[in-house]
């Protein structure tokens, strides 16, 4: 066991010491943490008079939760979830430590992990506390829930994959039902929207806190709990039976008959390539199983070639050209369309495109720019770059698409607004992408997190002519059209500044240097 | 076919390539030796395009960048560079298409011989690094290059491809073309070679021609270590 505690603390030690020795990384904690505390007690005195439902925002819980667990149970099934590393794979199983050891250890530095990334929801503290006077105990309840989902659903995904990964046909029984669960669940929750014709919203939050929700593992009981913390339910069962159930995994794969060390291995070694994969700019972020499909281009000569030759791709990418990224970006945004109408189009069309910075870094350019296809093929730089935009356009519409149709229609918006939402949305893909190449041309060499400040600081940059332009001629001087004139107006200004910016690249894909 | 004049390569304060000059004739293979870190895929990254560098570099005798020289150019990078989602026939088409090349069934030759004909509908993603090593081999070669830049040819290839490069690589020569390989596996290039350059520290401390008629006294091997570890060469009887 002394090798596994020396382990840990080496870990600990030597990423604190990385941290001091790299400035740029430590800025970047610096920021991060300044930027909660800004959000923190910035908002704590901007809590509106007016606090929304509490149930809503367990009900908000609930579906985070479980959606989590589920997510991360689903993967489980597909390629095995795992706690383990290639390196105790190839250090830890064939040393003489016992095996329930080396879980323990596994599992503990897994809880460390997702524990940062629970971090994450700690930003959304400001929005939370100013709708819901949500206190600091109910947030880190909030993020403690989703660390736990997180990590129950790798580990229950590692035991499920590991009793079923010689039994297609038992997996095939588990995905069924956890399908049939998922959709009884869904019936549940819009049968409590339909019976209250008069509030449906208070309807759905009701089913959605109900006892079928609750009970259902791990992300109900979570859910449970964060009701409790929030004074709506009693805390502890929720917590208690996530305990039994961790217990029951745990020993159900210590006691497993046969050797889960193999099955660990399978599962480690696909992470390990995905890691090796994307440390070479190989990776696309494509979907387990493919259909093939249509076969071959067909069209393309010259620097149309990586056009077609993207187009091709993006058929076998995803479902609705989209990632799942901007699918859930989509749903956030028609969520809150759903349950905070009176926010606006505005409101919701700003949260739109925030979300969008996001989505554009993981487009198929940026991965387009690991190759040297891009830079060898003998066809000007300025046309194989917009080719390359060009062939942004379809899945940038598509997410424009699903996201404001079904919003603009629960805000009572007609057909004209949907056009206008969707241009707007556009200019605001081709302005993010422009900066994402700036950003790639100019400090593609720097460390990942001052990559993404810079980013994110240089995107914020350039939507600020398009947004004064906006807010000048529909909110100062109260041009006919309002909030959706202000888009108009800020789409309008966004095409020149990224035309203009895209022109300034032009060169960028003569080598590689101006790139990564 | 190649020549480099001066050409210096620095990332930041970095020397990667001090003062390099060499050229690469028709019918000729020439040989980028060194150990690891010795500057050599920084040279032909830079020979390939993809790096800025001082000094001059010419590829049939017009300037590397020009589309005129990238017509010329086949680079096989040491990580195969294919697309997950595409097929291995599709790989073939797009770079038929990107250098606007009629389908002269040159390509299906090329799967015939890498032994991926049967693979023609697989995606990238589905073949193991060994098969798309191979099909970055047929993407390379499928615009009929004149200069052809290997990046450690041999890693991960099975021992029928190691020995159909090896094929290739004199069917190329016989052709007329150039090739430039680097490697630090002196065992691979023996039999093949005809002048190699031992890179050390980002230069070249040594060049041999392969002539069996000036009665050279040292193996590839021996040169190599004496140049790089400072050893004596051991004296030939």
């Amino acid at each position: 066991m002394y090798a596994l505690s020396y382990l840990l603390a080496a870990r600990l030690k030597n990423t604190v010491r990385d941290l001091l020795r790299h400035p740029g990384r430590l800025l970047y904690v610096v920021i991060l943490v300044l930027l909660f505390l800004f959000a923190a007690v910035g908002s704590s005195g901007l809590a509106s008079d007016h606090v929304r439902d509490l149930h809503e925002l367990a009900a908000m819980g609930n579906g985070l939760f479980l959606l989590v667990f589920l997510l991360g149970l689903w993967n489980g099934f597909a390629k095995g979830g795992s706690v383990f590393s290639m390196a105790d794979v190839n250090l830890l199983f064939p040393s003489p430590i016992r095996r329930t050891q080396a879980l323990f250890y596994a599992l503990l530095r897994q809880m460390s992990t997702t524990l940062l990334v629970g971090l994450v929801l700690l930003y959304q503290y400001g929005w939370l506390h100013s709708s819901y006077h949500i206190s600091a105990l109910g947030m880190a309840a909030m993020c403690l829930g989703y660390v736990l989902a997180l990590f129950l659903g790798q580990v229950t995904a590692m035991t499920l994959y590991t009793y079923t990964s010689n039994r297609p046909g038992a997996q095939k029984v588990l995905q069924s039902v956890l399908i049939l669960c998922l959709l009884a669940l869904a019936g549940w929750v819009c049968l409590g929207g339909w019976q209250s014709p008069q509030d449906r919203l208070a309807g759905l939050v009701n089913a959605a806190n109900g006892w079928p929700v609750k009970l259902f593992p791990v992300g109900g009981w979570l859910g449970w709990s964060f009701a409790g913390v929030l004074g709506l339910d009693r805390w502890w069962p929720g917590l208690a039976l996530c305990a039994v159930w961790l217990a029951v995994m745990v020993v159900l794969l210590v006691r497993f008959p046969g050797d889960w060390y193999e099955d660990v291995l399978r599962t480690a070694e696909l992470a390990q390539s995905a890691i090796a994969a994307k440390k070479e700019g190989n990776l696309d972020a494509a979907p387990g199983k493919i259909r093939l499909g249509k076969t071959g281009l067909g069209k393309g000569w010259g620097a149309s070639a990586f056009y077609y030759k993207q187009k091709r791709e993006d058929t076998r990418g995803g479902w609705l050209l989209l990632s799942p990224a901007s699918l859930a970006f989509a749903g956030v945004v028609i969520v809150l369309a759903v349950l905070w109408r009176s926010a606006g189009l505005l409101t919701l069309f700003g949260l739109s495109v925030y979300l969008q910075i996001f989505s554009t870094g993981q487009n198929r350019l940026s991965r387009e720019l690991g190759k040297p296809f891009l830079y060898l093929v003998p066809e000007p730089a300025f046309a194989k770059l917009l080719q390359c935009l060009r062939a942004l356009l379809p899945s940038a519409g598509m997410e424009a698409v699903v996201t404001f149709v079904p919003v603009c229609l629960l805000l009572g918006l007609g057909p004209g607004s949907i056009l206008d939402c969707v241009f707007s949305r556009l200019t605001y893909a081709l302005l993010f992408q422009s900066g994402d190449l700036l950003v790639e041309r100019f400090w593609s060499g720097a460390n990942k997190t001052l990559l993404m400040v810079l980013y994110l600081v240089i995107l914020l940059l350039l939507t600020l002519p398009g947004v004064i332009v906006g807010t000048l001629l529909f909110g100062y001087f109260r041009l006919p059209g309002g909030a959706v004139g202000g888009l108009i107006a800020a789409g309008i200004v966004n095409l020149p500044v990224a035309l203009l910016l895209l022109y300034s690249l032009r060169n960028m894909l003569e080598d590689t240097e101006y790139t990564r | 076919m190649l020549t480099l004049e001066h050409v210096t390569k620095y990332y930041g304060r970095t020397l990667a390539n001090d003062d390099i000059s060499f050229r690469v004739e028709a019918r000729q293979i020439a040989i980028l030796l060194g150990p690891n870190g010795a500057g050599k895929s920084t040279l032909i990254k830079c020979i390939s395009g993809l790096l800025r560098y001082t000094g001059t570099i010419t590829i049939g005798g017009f300037w590397n960048k020009t589309d005129e020289a990238k017509r010329l150019l086949a680079y096989f990078p040491e990580t195969p560079a294919v697309y997950d989602l595409l097929t291995v026939a599709e790989h073939l088409e797009f770079i038929r298409r990107a250098y606007r090349l009629e389908d002269d069934g040159y390509g299906d030759e090329l799967l015939d011989r890498f032994e991926l004909a049967d693979k023609r509908d697989k995606l990238g993603r589905e073949l193991s690094k060994g098969m798309q090593q191979k099909l970055s081999i047929c993407c390379g070669l499928v615009h009929r290059p004149k200069l052809l830049i290997f990046d450690e040819p041999m890693i991960g290839l099975d021992p029928h491809a190691i020995k159909e490069l090896k094929l290739l690589f004199q069917e190329q020569k016989a052709e007329g073309n150039a090739l430039l390989l680097s490697t630090h596996m002196i065992d691979s290039v023996e039999d093949y070679w005809d002048v190699t350059h031992i890179m050390k520290d980002g230069r070249f401390v040594a060049t041999q021609h392969n002539d069996p008629e000036a009665g050279s006294t040292h193996s590839l091997e021996d040169l190599f270590f004496s140049v790089t570890e400072g050893s004596q060469p051991p004296c030939t009887l």
